[in-house]
Order: C-alpha cells, then sequence, then structure tokens
C-alpha cells in the first residue's frame, strides 16, 4: 500500500464529526437549548447575571424576521460552535487552550485556559462563554449535575463541545465490542431531543452517513462561510 | 436514542437483556428501586418513566447514576450515597415521544432537585393566603386532614381540582371521591382542552381528542391551536410537522396557520393568516362555503346537510368578521380543496367567547374535505372513552364547596377569581410538591412526591394507536413527602371507606385480560412485567373507522365573539397565551425554562407584553418601556417587547410569570396576564375565556425587566419608536 493510500485509509478510519440542522424542521421550541443544560452543566444565570449578558446558553436559537406584516416570516436558526475547520478562535489562544482534534472537534482545554478571552472576542458566532464567577447550584440541585461532564471555574472559557462525553463514550464501548461506531449511534443532548427531528450528527468522513448526505442536499449552506472558516454545521434551508 | 441501545441500556440496568416482545421477562428482572449498594460509580443506568409536566403523556427514559448528598442526623451532616437522576430523554419505543422530549420535559429533573420542594407535610399557622405554615408529622397530618374530612356536611361539596391526567393517579383518586360520595375530580387550568374535547364529541361523536395525521398530509391549516408550542401535545405534534415538511422525499407538505398572534406554529408555517381574535370561526365558515359553492368539496353530496350549513354563510361578512382579505380566505380553500391530503387542526389555545363554535367549525371543514378517518386527515382518539377530569363551572362550585382538594392545580393563578372563593372555604387541601399561589390558601399541605419517585401508569391524549405509558418508581424519595395515591389510601382507611389504589402493574393486567395482546406471554403477571420495563404497551394504529359515531348536520351562523371593555376606552384586545417553556404556569419554578430564551421575545425571566409597532409608535414606547396594561377587571404593569409579527390592535402577553408564591425563582416575578381578563365563559362550555377582554396601555415612564438573550430582531422600525 502506497503512502498516499495508507493516508487515505486512516482518513477514511478517522472521523469528522459534524451537523446538519434542516431548517425546514426547525420550530424554534427551544428543547435542544434545555436539553444542553441538562447534559452539560451549564452555569444556572440569574435575573441580575442575565441582564448583563452573562447568561450561558451554547446553543442558542437566532430569530431574523423577514418582510412586514402581514407577510412577515420569522425564520428560527439554531446557532452553536460551529467547530469549524478554520477556527478563528484557535491561532489566537496563547496557550493552546482551543485546539482541533483529529476527529474535527474544536476542543477547549478547560486546564489550559488562562481566560484571555481572545478566542470569544475572535469568533464570529458568538458562542464562546466566559465564567467570570464560580457556578453555583444551590443544594439539592447539584444532585443532578453530569458526572461525565467537568464543572468550569472562574476565569474559564467554555462553548459547545458536540457532547463529547457522548463521543468518547460510544466510541470507548464500539472498541471494546471491537465494532466501528455505527451512524447515528452518537447523538448530542440537542440531537436527541430534538422533537422536529431537525438536528442530525454523525460522521461527515463517512459517505455514506445520514449527515454526509444531508450536507450533500442542495439546501445546505454553511454560516458565514465567506470568512473561510469551513464550519462543520451544515444548515439546510427552509423552503418558504 | 435508537431503539436498540435503548434496550442494551435497559438490559445493563438489570442485568439481563430483553430483546423484544415475546421475550419471557419475568418479574425478578423489572428494575424496580435502585439499592445504593448497587450503584456502580461511573456507570450509568436507564429506566422508563412517563412525563407529567403536561398533560401529553410522553415515554420517558431517565438516566440514573451514583451521587452524593449532604443529610442531617444527630452526629451533624454526613454524605450518603445515593442514586441521583442526571438526565431525561424520550422513550425510543413510545410511541408518542418517539425518543424526543421538549424543553419541560427535560426541565423537569430540576422540579426533583428543586431546593424549595417541600420537605414533609404542613399545617397552616397564619392567615388564609399569607403561606405561614409549620411542618407536622405525617400522622397528625393524616389526623388533621381525616378530621376535616369528617366535618363535611354534604359529600357533594367536596372539590377535587387536578389536572386533565388519565392513569393511575386519575383511577385512584376517582376511586377515592367515589367513596366519599363526592363529586367526579374537575380542572382549573388554562390547558385542559376542554373546548377541544367538546368539540370533537360536536362534530365526529368521538370522546377525547382528535389524532391530526400531519406525517401524511399535503396542506395542513391550523385554526387557533399553537400545536408546535403548547398545545396538547407538542412533542407529538412536532415529530409529525418535521416528517410532513422533509421526512417524504419530495413530497413537501405546506402548513397555513390562523391564529390571532404569531405563534410559535404562526413562525414554522409556510403562511401564516393573522386572523382578528375570535374570528376563527367566521374564518373556518368562509373556508368552507368557498368549499362548498366552488364545489371544491369532496364529500359535499355525503355531507349535503352539513354543506347547506356552510353554503348559507354570509360570505362578505365572515370575512371581515375574520378580519382577512376575501381573495386570500378563497385561496386558502382553493388550496384546501385540491390537495389529496388536506387536514383542518382546529383548536383553542387561547380560550374566546365564541371558542366552542370556531373549533366545531374548524372540525366540519374535515368533514367537507374528506379528511375524517382518512390518511393524512383526522382520526378518533385511540383510548376508547376518555375519562380525564375537565374543567366544569368552577368558580360556581367553589362558591359553595364545604373543603376543595388541590391536586397539580393552581386555581389561584390560573384562575383569580377564584382567590377570594378559596379564602372563603372552609377547608382545603392541598397535595403539591411546592408551596404555589393555590397552596398558600390550604390548611393542610401533603406533598406529593416528584413524578421521577413515583409509578404511574397514563394514557396520552393523543397517540397513533392505544398507547399507555407506565413505570414502577426506580429511585427513593429524596425527602418526606408521599405519593398522593398513598395518602389517599390512608386518609380513606381512617375513614373506613377502603378504596382501590391503582397501580401500573394492576393497569397492564387488565389490559392484557381485556385486549389479549398477541404475543408469547404465560399470564397477565408476565405482560405486565414486560410492559413496565419498556416503559408502556403501544398498539400500531387501528384501521380507519368507516363508520363514524356521529356526523355533524348544522352549524352556529356567523357571529362575532364578546369582548369584555368598551372600545373607546379599551382599543386594544388582549391575548394571553400559554407559552412554550411554562405552559399554564405551572413550569415558572424551574430555573432552566425561566433562563430558556422566550420564542417570540428571547426574554429570559421575565415576560413582556408584545405590542405591535404602530401601537407601540402611538405610545412612545421602545423594547423594555415598562407599560400599564388596563382592563375592566384591573391593571398590571410590563415590559413592552415591539413585536414586528404582532397584529395592529392586539397585545399578548405569555402566561407564566406574577406567581405569588412558586418557589424563589417565580414569587414576585413580572405579572400574571390572567389577573385582568374578565372572567367571562366560553359559550357552549363552563370554561373561562381568558382572551375576551380588552385593554388600553399607558406610559410610565420607566424601563426595566426586559432582559434578552438575543436581539436580532430589533428592526430598525422599533428602535425609531
Amino acid at each position: 500500500m502506497s503512502t498516499q493510500e495508507e493516508s487515505q485509509s486512516d482518513a477514511k478510519k478517522t472521523p469528522r464529526w459534524g451537523m446538519t440542522i434542516d431548517l425546514d424542521r426547525c420550530t424554534g421550541c427551544g428543547a435542544c437549548v434545555a436539553a444542553c443544560h441538562a447534559e452539560n452543566n451549564l452555569p444556572l444565570s440569574t435575573p441580575e447575571s442575565a441582564a448583563t449578558g452573562r447568561a450561558f446558553h451554547w446553543i442558542r436559537i437566532d430569530r431574523y424576521y423577514e418582510g412586514e406584516f402581514p407577510d412577515i416570516k420569522l425564520k428560527y436558526m439554531p446557532v452553536l460552535c460551529q467547530h469549524c475547520d478554520q477556527a478563528p478562535c484557535e491561532p489566537v489562544c496563547p496557550v493552546y487552550a482551543t485546539y482541533q482534534t483529529p476527529d474535527g472537534l474544536n476542543a477547549q482545554v478547560y486546564n489550559r485556559c488562562v481566560g484571555t478571552r481572545y478566542c470569544g472576542n475572535n469568533c464570529p458566532y458568538s458562542v464562546r462563554f466566559f465564567n467570570w464567577f464560580d457556578p453555583v447550584w444551590p443544594e439539592p440541585l447539584d444532585l443532578q449535575l453530569n458526572p461525565d461532564v467537568s464543572i468550569r471555574p472562574d476565569g474559564v472559557m467554555e462553548k459547545c463541545t458536540f457532547c463529547v462525553q457522548r463521543i468518547k463514550r460510544a466510541r470507548l464501548e464500539a472498541a471494546r465490542e471491537s465494532r466501528p461506531v455505527a451512524d447515528g449511534e452518537i447523538q448530542p443532548a440537542c440531537a436527541q431531543a430534538c422533537p422536529a427531528e431537525a438536528i442530525v450528527f454523525g460522521d461527515l468522513n463517512d459517505a455514506d452517513s445520514k449527515v454526509s448526505r444531508l450536507a450533500g442536499s442542495a439546501r445546505a449552506t454553511r454560516l458565514l462561510e465567506e470568512l473561510g472558516t469551513e464550519p462543520k454545521v451544515i444548515y439546510l434551508s427552509r423552503l418558504s | 436514542m435508537e431503539r436498540r441501545n435503548f434496550f442494551k441500556l435497559v438490559g445493563t440496568a438489570s442485568g439481563a437483556a430483553v430483546t423484544g416482545a415475546c421475550g419471557k421477562a419475568s418479574r425478578e428482572l423489572i428494575p424496580l428501586l435502585v439499592p445504593e449498594k448497587e450503584i456502580v460509580p461511573g456507570e450509568e443506568m436507564w429506566h422508563p418513566g412517563v412525563c407529567r409536566e403536561c398533560e401529553a403523556g410522553c415515554g420517558v427514559i431517565v438516566r440514573v447514576m451514583e451521587a452524593e448528598r449532604q443529610v442531617e442526623t444527630a452526629e451533624g451532616k454526613v454524605r450518603e450515597r445515593i442514586a441521583a437522576v442526571k438526565k431525561i430523554e424520550g422513550n425510543p419505543l413510545d410511541s408518542v415521544s418517539g425518543g424526543r422530549l421538549c424543553a419541560r420535559g427535560q426541565a423537569a429533573v430540576q422540579s426533583l432537585y428543586h431546593p424549595d420542594r417541600l420537605r414533609g407535610p404542613l399545617a397552616r399557622t397564619g392567615k388564609r393566603g399569607e403561606a405561614g405554615f409549620t411542618p407536622v408529622s405525617w400522622e397528625e397530618a393524616l389526623d388533621r386532614a381525616a378530621s376535616l374530612l369528617r366535618k363535611v356536611g354534604d359529600p357533594s361539596r367536596i372539590i377535587w381540582l387536578g389536572r386533565p391526567l388519565s392513569g393511575t393517579r386519575s383511577a385512584t383518586v376517582a376511586s377515592f371521591l367515589a367513596a366519599l360520595g363526592a363529586p367526579q375530580a374537575a380542572t382549573a387550568g388554562v390547558c385542559d382542552h376542554t373546548i377541544e374535547r367538546k368539540a370533537a364529541d360536536a362534530a365526529f361523536g368521538w370522546s377525547g381528542l382528535p389524532v391530526y395525521e400531519l406525517q401524511d398530509a399535503d396542506f395542513a391549516l391550523g385554526l387557533g391551536a399553537d400545536f408546535l408550542g403548547g398545545w396538547v401535545s407538542p412533542v407529538f405534534y412536532s415529530r409529525r410537522f418535521g416528517h410532513m415538511r422533509q421526512g417524504r422525499p419530495g413530497r413537501r407538505g405546506r402548513l397555513v396557520h390562523a391564529e390571532s398572534r404569531f405563534s410559535v406554529t404562526a413562525a414554522a408555517a409556510d403562511e401564516w393568516l393573522p386572523v382578528r381574535p375570535g374570528g376563527e370561526h367566521a374564518l373556518a365558515l368562509a373556508l368552507g362555503y368557498t368549499l362548498v359553492t366552488e364545489k371544491l368539496a369532496r364529500r359535499a353530496e355525503a355531507t349535503s346537510r352539513l354543506s347547506d350549513a356552510f353554503a348559507s354563510t354570509d360570505f362578505q361578512r365572515a370575512a371581515e368578521i375574520a378580519g382577512l382579505p376575501a381573495e386570500r380566505i378563497r385561496d386558502v380553500a382553493r388550496r384546501l380543496g385540491a390537495a389529496e391530503h388536506a387536514v383542518v387542526v382546529a383548536g383553542a389555545s387561547i380560550a374566546q367567547a365564541n371558542s366552542l363554535d370556531a373549533v366545531v367549525a374548524g372540525c366540519a371543514l374535515n368533514w367537507l374535505l374528506g379528511a375524517v378517518n382518512r390518511r393524512g386527515g383526522v382520526r378518533p382518539p385511540a383510548a376508547p372513552a376518555d375519562t380525564r377530569p375537565a374543567f366544569d363551572d368552577v368558580l360556581s362550585r367553589l362558591k359553595s364547596a364545604e373543603l376543595v382538594f388541590l391536586d397539580g392545580a393552581n386555581p389561584a393563578y390560573a384562575l383569580p377569581a377564584s382567590v377570594e372563593l378559596l379564602a372563603a372555604t372552609p377547608s382545603v387541601v392541598s397535595f403539591s410538591a411546592f408551596l404555589d399561589d393555590s397552596a398558600a390558601f390550604a390548611d393542610l399541605i401533603l406533598p406529593d412526591h416528584s413524578w421521577l419517585e413515583s409509578e404511574a401508569a397514563a394514557m396520552p391524549p393523543v397517540s397513533p394507536g392505544v398507547a399507555l405509558a407506565g413505570a414502577p418508581a426506580f429511585i427513593r424519595p429524596l425527602h418526606g413527602t408521599r405519593r398522593t395515591e398513598e395518602t389517599l389510601d390512608a386518609l380513606a382507611k381512617a375513614l373506613g371507606k377502603p378504596i382501590d389504589v391503582e397501580t401500573p402493574a394492576r393497569v397492564f393486567e387488565r389490559l392484557y385480560e381485556s385486549a389479549k395482546p398477541a404475543g408469547d406471554w404465560e399470564n397477565a403477571a408476565d405482560f405486565a412485567s414486560f410492559c413496565q420495563r419498556q416503559g408502556g404497551w403501544w398498539e400500531e394504529p387501528a384501521a380507519p373507522v368507516t363508520s363514524p359515531a356521529r356526523e355533524l348536520s348544522s352549524l352556529p351562523p356567523v357571529n362575532e365573539a364578546e369582548f369584555t371593555g368598551d372600545p373607546s376606552a379599551f382599543p386594544l384586545y388582549f391575548q394571553p397565551y400559554p407559552s412554550t417553556q411554562f405552559g399554564d404556569g405551572s413550569g415558572a419554578n424551574l430555573p432552566w425554562m425561566q433562563e430558556l430564551p422566550d420564542p417570540v421575545s428571547s426574554a429570559m425571566w421575565g415576560l413582556p407584553l408584545e405590542v405591535d409597532l404602530g401601537t407601540a409608535r402611538a405610545l412612545g414606547v421602545l423594547n423594555g418601556d415598562i407599560v400599564r396594561v388596563v382592563s375592566p377587571r384591573g391593571q398590571l404593569e410590563a415590559p413592552v417587547y415591539v413585536h414586528p409579527a404582532a397584529r395592529p390592535g392586539v397585545a399578548s402577553m405569555a402566561i407564566g410569570q406574577g406567581h405569588e408564591h412558586y418557589t424563589r425563582y417565580a414569587s414576585g416575578r413580572g405579572a400574571n396576564p390572567l389577573t385582568i381578563a374578565v372572567p367571562v365563559p366560553v359559550k357552549g362550555c363552563g370554561v373561562f375565556a381568558f382572551g375576551a377582554t380588552r385593554i388600553r396601555l399607558e406610559k410610565t415612564g420607566r424601563r426595566g425587566g426586559l432582559v434578552q438573550f438575543s436581539t436580532t430582531d430589533r428592526a430598525p422600525e422599533a428602535r425609531r419608536t
């Protein structure tokens, strides 16, 4: 096998995680937002912290009004970390706390982060959140915390991880059973909750995966792709 | 989660694999309470359950893992290992949720671990409504409750106010009330769907809520039913909507939605018909008129009397009342008539005085379209008979009540006119897990477990086929609360009137005896064991019924809905509406729901009054300016959200905030729009028409209270006002 063939073979084995969000299905209900909070130990906001722009939502629902009453439309767009191949947040981190993993995740190493907030400043999608304070969960709300996900202390930046803990769990389990991870086996919390089944997650390197097929749709588009960020979240545009 | 993964996970939980419907599950394999000593740190277990945050009855699976909690002992604080709930997902086997779950269902775990949950029984110490209570033992609480019951002279004056749930809870409550000789349980909320049930009976002769086959429809018309927001079963209908839109390659269904406000469903629709408040009935008649007169009705001959009724409509007047251009109505009717599979989803998310007429007329359109009992149309409820509690003339019954039981209902919030009546009722007993607005009026609070701590079975109001979700309890109660079924059993025994306490196992055993479901089960217990392990029993949709029980033959003539308030003094229609995140207000105690940005305004930790651009301009207010909202019944203050898609002359406000008592996260936050709604009844049924009030707005000159997560919808025009 030539070096090039080996390289291609490795590329096939190494997944490249991506997501499609079908805006023709999305109803803007917010189930994904709540599911993300429940899965990822997001700090609770208070009315005061929310008023100062310090509420955390790793995934948010943007709203775009088009037209004027009575011919007006409201288009919802869930926005989360786009896990860009050319992520603007990565080269500006002085301590390499944010970097690209081999399987294409834009990762954030909490232990390494020193809180410069350069990454948040450089992210065109505004999906990074800085912990100005230690998070607080009044007892016994803390019993709900997911032990698979680190609690982020003050001074640390955080954002969507594509539910990396679920990816790792599925890959470990597949390895234990000596089989590949099946398409659809990994679902981030937002995708699993979505009642309209608008969110699909999977391996973009697998041409047969559902996410790859959807990413090839004529409706596929990427958010702010003119910036050259090469996002791995692909939106399927709404048809009305 | 895929079905195969769920089976695998359940197998992990019990130490045995479940392989399918013909597996011989035994009782020993049911994952009952998880003993703490069997919890392995880092290992997850999944248990089935039934969500009870709303009445939809979604089947769920619950992730349980090891955790530690602090407990107070005589020796001081010690840490104790417990099995704790970490996450809730939809049960992939469940025919309603299909493995999906809404935001409120996700947040239910916060209800379990809420810092302000009641720890045990409380007895009133102060005046009614002041919320002064002292802890008492269960023995004393039950003695006091029995004593209150013995004092009742006329059992017909006992009122049970609950939620519109069907299952083990309602069956046990029914048995308890029957033993006392008391009337059936009733509801007192704004999301009870009593109007829709009455309309289904009138239009189709069906007992229960119709099931709309959106997933197979080519053209759907929503008429007053915010079915993607908070109406009936949002997860169920969202799944079907998603499929209608993009689940059938090459065939995309269209949705046109008629509602007076720009709801979640209106936003998702291809077109929105901004009907005037109370104009849904006129719109339905005008659509029917066009279908009949232009010979677009598929079943016009078979439904000749109904067709005649539609044809007698004064079309121009109907269009005028609906507040829509006549040509637009005709256009929608033509597309409805041309579609191979068309359906009208009729409901009353905002109850108007003529809502029953409107929903009946909307249902009747399905007769004209040939959509009744047809694929892609509307089908009867899968459950044979719907016996869940309904709204029934609550205010007049409260006037003569001797004893009121509160079981999940919060009339002091949802029906503010009941506050004086609750204060004057001789005895009030609440089973609320939280000190809410109504529990504050109770003499005794006998707190129920969280639903995550209780065994239960429930029949969802809408499902493709017969569905019964149920499961045993799987974690120990966190506090000194007691399942209300057990409390009722103890009370009944104290009174010498034994009752039947319903359990999921018994419900499934009876299902086996009556329906004899196909499968390799040795006996009813074996079947019940299997059902509880997988979280329920779901049958495929039944074959369409060819001869419906009743076909509608007449319709109320076109009429204008009545509104309280002189239009010259109160120029705006006021439309309070159940919100996606709080429902009827019961979700407001959960911090995740408080910080979930509102789908309309992106507001967090508060809800604004939504007004149109013209009104805002005339008043000279911007987003976040506080206005005084005045109705003939009273007034409140709220921040303004200038809604680019609000119908001119219509001010809307989501229901959810404005609780006097409802934990640290909701108490004293914002305003309850229902407090200024005049309680007029819906014509033809005793439901409170909370959308039948007019208001005026007054500028206060103050700002504040509107916290938005995202402000991308701020149109330049809104800023210029």
